[in-house]
C-alpha cells in the first residue's frame, strides 16, 4: 500500500535527551491515524520533523505530496480578520481553495470579518483546520486538534475533517493522549512512549492479534525481577514480545502461543494483554481488547524480561 | 432517508450499530425498497466518524444482499428485499403476544421465555428455514456472543452466509481480518 | 508575500510614516519661523561666522530649545526605536505566538519567508534613514548655514549624509537576531537598546582611525580656528622639536584655576609658547565628511549583512 508518511530511524534530539529514537514507521495514503502516548512521548516531535520543522538528528521522515500542519494550539494571526487569514493562506500557498473554505467558515458559521482573536475556542479550531483544508493538501497533521475543546466543538472539528476524508483520499494524522476521541474516527493507531515506537498498524487487525486473558494467578510464573502490577520502568521502548519469544518461549514451549504486553494482578486474579492465539487452558478467560485497553496495556507495559510467564499454557 | 444515530456507550462497534439500524428501518418500513442510503459524506458529517466505517457498513449490506451499490449515484435499497412490511410486523406481533401470554400462563418468566426463543431461533436457523424478520434474535444472539465470541467467531465461516441470523452476528464480532478463514 | 509583510507590519509602517511626516513638519515650521526671526533681527550675512552673529545664535538656540533638544536624542534613539519595533518582533513575535509553526508550515519555504520579510522591511527603513537625512541637510542651514558643517558635530554627523540609514538598518539587523535567539519580544528589544547605545559609543571611539589625521602645529594659541574640524589629540612640541604629552613640571610654572576662569592655564601657555614651545594638534578636517559617511556606513552595513545572515541561518537550523 502506498505510504502518505514515512519515517525510517527517525531520532531527534534537543541538545542533549533524545526527544525521539530509531523510530520507523508509516502510514498508509487514506488513513485517518491516531498518534497517541503520554506527554512528552515524542508527538508533537514527530509531527514537527514530519512538517519540516525540525530536522532529525539520524534517520528521515518523508512525507508523500502536500502536507498541511495544524499545531497545538491553533496558532493564528490574532489580529487578522477571518478573511485576512484566508487571505494569507492565499498568498503562501501554491494551492488554494477558497472558495470552499469560505463556505465551509459560512455554513459553520464564523463570521469572516471577526477578528481570530474574538473567535470562540470551537471557530479558532475551525479556521485554523480550514486554513490547512483549503491547500488541498494530501497528508494533513493536527496536533492536538481537540485540547481545550468543548464537546460540541471537538464533534464539529471531526465532523469537518471526517468529511473532507469522505470527499477524496486525504490521510490524516492526529495526536491526543485522550484515547475515546479517536475511537470512532480512527482506523490506524501509532503509540509512542519515552520517544519509541511501540505500536503502529491498522486499528482492526491489532485489535484482533490482541487478548485480554483473566485467570487464576498462579497460571502464570513470577517474572525474576518483580511482581506484575509493579512493572519496573528501566526499558519502556523493549519491543513487545521480541526478547521473550526468543529467549525464554512460553512455558510449554508452545510456538505461536500469546506474548504478554502487560499483567496486572488483583489478589488471586491475573489480567493479562497479549498478542498472539489464545491460550488451551481453559482456566483462561478470553477476550477482545478494547482501543484503549490496547493502548493502555502497550503504554503500560515493561520490557518483556519483566513480564510474567504463563504456565498453563500447555497443562 | 434514514437518519443514523450512534449510541456511544454501548459497546457495540460503530459499523454494527449502523448495519442494525439499516435493518431496523428496512422492518420497520422507513427504509424501502429503491430508496437511497445517505452517502458516506453525509453520515460523516452528522456523525463525525470515520468514513471506512460508513463504507464498512455498506459492504456488510450489500454482501448480505439488502443494498446494492450504483457506481456513482450511491447505495440504494435492492427490488424484492423480503422486508416485513408494517402490516405483517403487526399480525406478526400479534402472534408473537398471544404466544407470550401463553407462555406466561404455563408460569415461564421472563429468563425461560428469551432462552427458549433463542434456542428456537438457533434450531431454525440451523435447518435452513430461517427468515429475515428475526429481529429480537439478532439482539439474544448478539448478547450471548459476548463471552465466547472469539473463540467461536474463527470458526465460522462467513462470507457463504446470507442471512442474519445468531450465529452470523457472532462472526461479525470477531476479527473482521481473519473473516476468510475457514 | 508582500501583502503579507505589509499585513503584518502595517502598523510599524504606519507610526514610523507618521513620525516622520510630523518630524518633517516640525521642522518645516521652525524652519519658517527662524527665517522670520533671522530676517527681523539678524545684521546682514548672519547667519555666518562674523561675531556680529553670535547674538542671534545664542538668540535663535534660546527659542528653539525643545527642538535642539529633541534634535540631540534622535541619532541614538531612533535606531534604537526602530531596533526595538521593527526588528525585535519580526521573529521574536513569531517565536513568543507560536504563530512560527503556522507561517512556516505553508507552502512558501521559510528561506523566501525571511528573504521576502528582511528584504521589505529593510528596504523600507533604509528609505526611512534617507528621508529623515533629507529633512535634516535641508532644515539646518537656516540655522546654522556657515557657522559650521556637519562633520564635527558627531550626533548632527549620524543625522545626515547615509549615517542615519546605515544606524537604522543595523540597529533592524541586530534586533531581528535578538528576536530569533531569544524567542521573545521584549528581552529582544531591551538588548536592542543597549546593543545600539554600544555600538554607537564603540564606532564614536573608532572613527578616529577612520583616516589618518592632519597634524598642525600651533603657537599662540591652542585652539584650531575651524570649528568644524573633528579633533583627534594635541601634544606640545619641545623646541626641540621633540612632542611630549606634558612639558617638564620646571619649565613654566603652572597654578590652578579656580571656578570658570581659565586665566592661569592661558597664562601658562603663554608662557610656554614665549619658550619656543609650539602645540600640536591632530584632526579630520571637514573635507573627509563623504570619506568619514561612507567608512561607518560600510563598518554598519557590513555588520547589519552579518546579523541578518545569523539571524537566517539561527532561523533555517531549527525553524520549530
Amino acid at each position: 500500500m502506498r505510504a502518505a508518511l514515512e519515517a525510517a530511524g527517525l531520532g531527534v534530539r534537543y541538545r542533549r535527551a533524545w526527544a525521539l529514537r530509531d523510530c520507523s514507521l508509516s502510514v498508509p495514503a487514506g488513513r485517518v491515524a491516531a498518534l497517541v502516548g503520554p506527554n512528552g512521548a515524542g508527538k508533537t516531535t514527530l509531527m514537527h520533523a514530519a512538517v519540516g520543522l525540525l530536522r532529525p538528528a539520524l534517520g528521515s521522515v518523508r512525507v508523500r505530496g502536500e502536507a498541511a500542519f495544524v499545531a497545538q494550539d491553533k496558532p493564528l494571526y490574532d489580529g487578522f480578520t477571518v478573511a485576512e487569514t484566508l487571505s494569507f493562506g492565499r498568498r503562501t500557498n501554491s494551492r488554494w481553495d477558497g472558495t470552499s473554505a469560505a463556505d465551509r467558515l459560512g455554513r459553520l458559521g464564523v463570521p469572516l470579518g471577526r477578528k481570530v482573536g474574538g473567535l470562540s475556542g470551537g471557530q479558532r479550531a475551525q479556521v485554523a483546520i480550514t486554513l490547512a483544508l483549503a491547500r488541498r493538501p494530501d497528508l494533513l497533521i493536527l496536533d492536538e486538534p481537540l485540547a481545550n475543546l468543548d464537546p460540541l466543538a471537538r464533534h464539529d472539528v471531526m465532523r469537518t475533517v471526517m468529511a473532507e476524508v469522505a470527499e477524496r483520499e486525504l490521510t490524516v494524522l492526529l495526536s491526543s493522549h485522550v484515547v475515546a476521541d479517536l475511537e470512532e474516527t480512527c482506523d490506524w493507531l501509532v503509540v509512542l512512549n519515552g520517544g519509541r515506537l511501540q505500536v503502529s498498524g491498522d486499528i482492526e487487525d491489532l485489535l484482533g492479534e490482541h487478548l485480554v486473558l483473566t485467570g487464576p494467578a498462579d497460571l502464570i510464573d513470577e517474572p525474576p525481577g518483580g511482581a506484575p502490577g509493579e512493572p519496573p520502568r528501566g526499558a519502556p521502548g523493549e519491543p513487545p514480545g521480541g526478547a521473550w519469544d526468543r529467549g525464554r518461549g512460553l512455558a510449554g514451549g508452545v510456538a505461536g502461543g500469546p506474548v504478554v504486553v502487560s499483567a496486572s494482578r488483583t489478589g488471586r486474579q491475573v489480567s493479562l494483554l497479549a498478542r498472539g492465539e489464545p491460550p488451551r487452558d481453559p482456566r483462561w478467560q478470553v477476550r477482545r481488547p478494547g482501543l484503549d485497553e490496547l493502548v493502555m496495556g502497550h503504554l503500560r507495559g515493561p520490557g518483556p524480561a519483566a513480564l510474567p510467564r504463563l504456565t498453563g499454557v500447555n497443562g | 432517508m434514514i437518519d443514523f444515530r450512534l449510541d456511544r456507550g454501548s459497546g457495540v462497534s460503530t459499523y454494527l450499530q449502523l448495519v442494525h439500524q439499516v435493518k431496523q428501518a428496512l422492518r420497520l418500513g422507513t427504509l424501502r425498497p429503491g430508496d437511497q442510503l445517505p452517502t458516506a459524506r453525509e453520515v460523516v458529517e452528522s456523525l463525525a466518524i470515520n468514513p471506512n466505517t460508513v463504507l464498512k457498513a455498506y459492504r456488510e449490506l450489500e454482501r448480505e444482499g439488502l443494498v446494492e451499490g450504483r457506481p456513482g449515484m450511491g447505495t440504494f435499497v435492492r427490488e424484492g428485499v423480503g422486508g416485513a412490511t408494517l402490516a405483517d410486523h403487526t399480525r406478526l406481533r400479534r402472534g408473537l403476544e398471544a404466544w407470550v401470554r401463553e407462555a406466561r400462563d404455563a408460569g415461564l418468566d421472563h429468563e425461560d421465555l428469551r432462552a427458549l426463543f433463542a434456542v428456537v431461533l438457533t434450531d431454525v436457523t440451523r435447518d435452513g428455514a430461517g427468515s429475515a424478520g428475526g429481529g429480537a434474535g439478532s439482539a439474544g444472539g448478539g448478547a450471548a456472543s459476548g463471552s465466547g465470541g472469539t473463540g467461536a467467531g474463527r470458526k465460522e465461516a462467513g462470507p457463504s452466509r446470507r442471512e442474519e441470523g445468531g450465529p452470523s452476528r457472532r462472526e461479525e464480532s470477531g476479527p473482521s481480518g481473519q473473516e476468510g478463514v475457514a | 508575500m508582500i501583502w503579507v509583510t505589509w499585513r503584518q507590519h502595517r502598523a510599524q509602517i504606519l507610526v514610523t510614516g507618521g513620525f516622520l511626516a510630523l518630524l518633517g513638519l516640525l521642522l518645516l515650521g521652525s524652519a519658517v519661523e527662524a527665517g522670520v526671526y533671522v530676517a527681523g533681527h539678524a545684521p546682514p550675512g548672519c547667519p555666518g561666522p562674523a561675531v556680529a552673529c553670535g547674538e542671534v545664535e545664542v538668540g535663535l538656540a534660546y527659542r528653539y530649545e525643545a527642538v535642539y533638544t529633541v534634535f540631540g536624542w534622535m541619532p541614538l534613539v531612533l535606531p534604537a526605536l526602530i531596533g526595538a519595533f521593527w526588528g525585535a518582533p519580526l521573529l521574536g513575535r513569531e517565536y513568543e505566538r507560536g504563530t512560527h509553526r503556522l507561517a512556516w508550515t505553508q507552502s512558501v519555504p521559510v528561506w523566501r519567508w525571511l528573504a521576502v520579510k528582511l528584504a521589505l522591511l529593510g528596504g523600507a527603513v533604509v528609505a526611512g534613514g534617507l528621508l529623515l537625512s533629507a529633512m535634516v541637510s535641508l532644515w539646518r542651514p537656516v540655522f546654522r548655514a556657515g557657522v559650521d558643517s556637519t562633520f564635527g558635530n558627531i550626533g548632527v554627523f549620524n543625522m545626515v549624509g547615509v549615517a542615519p540609514a546605515a544606524w537604522w538598518l543595523y540597529a533592524f539587523a541586530l534586533g531581528t537576531l535578538a528576536g530569533a535567539l531569544f524567542r521573545r519580544t521584549l528581552p529582544a528589544m531591551a538588548l536592542v537598546v543597549a546593543g545600539v547605545a554600544a555600538t554607537m559609543f564603540t564606532l564614536l571611539q573608532v572613527s578616529d582611525h577612520y583616516a589618518e589625521p592632519v597634524r598642525a602645529e600651533l603657537s599662540g594659541t591652542v585652539l584650531l580656528d575651524d570649528p568644524d574640524a573633528r579633533l583627534v589629540r594635541g601634544a606640545w612640541v619641545e623646541p626641540s622639536g621633540r612632542e611630549v604629552a606634558e612639558p617638564p613640571a620646571g619649565s613654566c610654572p603652572r597654578r590652578a584655576d579656580a571656578g570658570r576662569s581659565s586665566r592661569n592655564a592661558e597664562a601658562w601657555q603663554e608662557c610656554l609658547f614665549a619658550k619656543g614651545y609650539r602645540y600640536a594638534v591632530y584632526y579630520h578636517p571637514p573635507a573627509r565628511f563623504w570619506r568619514f559617511q561612507w567608512t561607518e556606513a560600510g563598518i554598519l552595513v557590513l555588520a547589519s549583512g552579518a546579523l541578518g545572515g545569523l539571524a537566517v541561518r539561527r532561523t533555517l537550523r531549527r525553524p520549530g
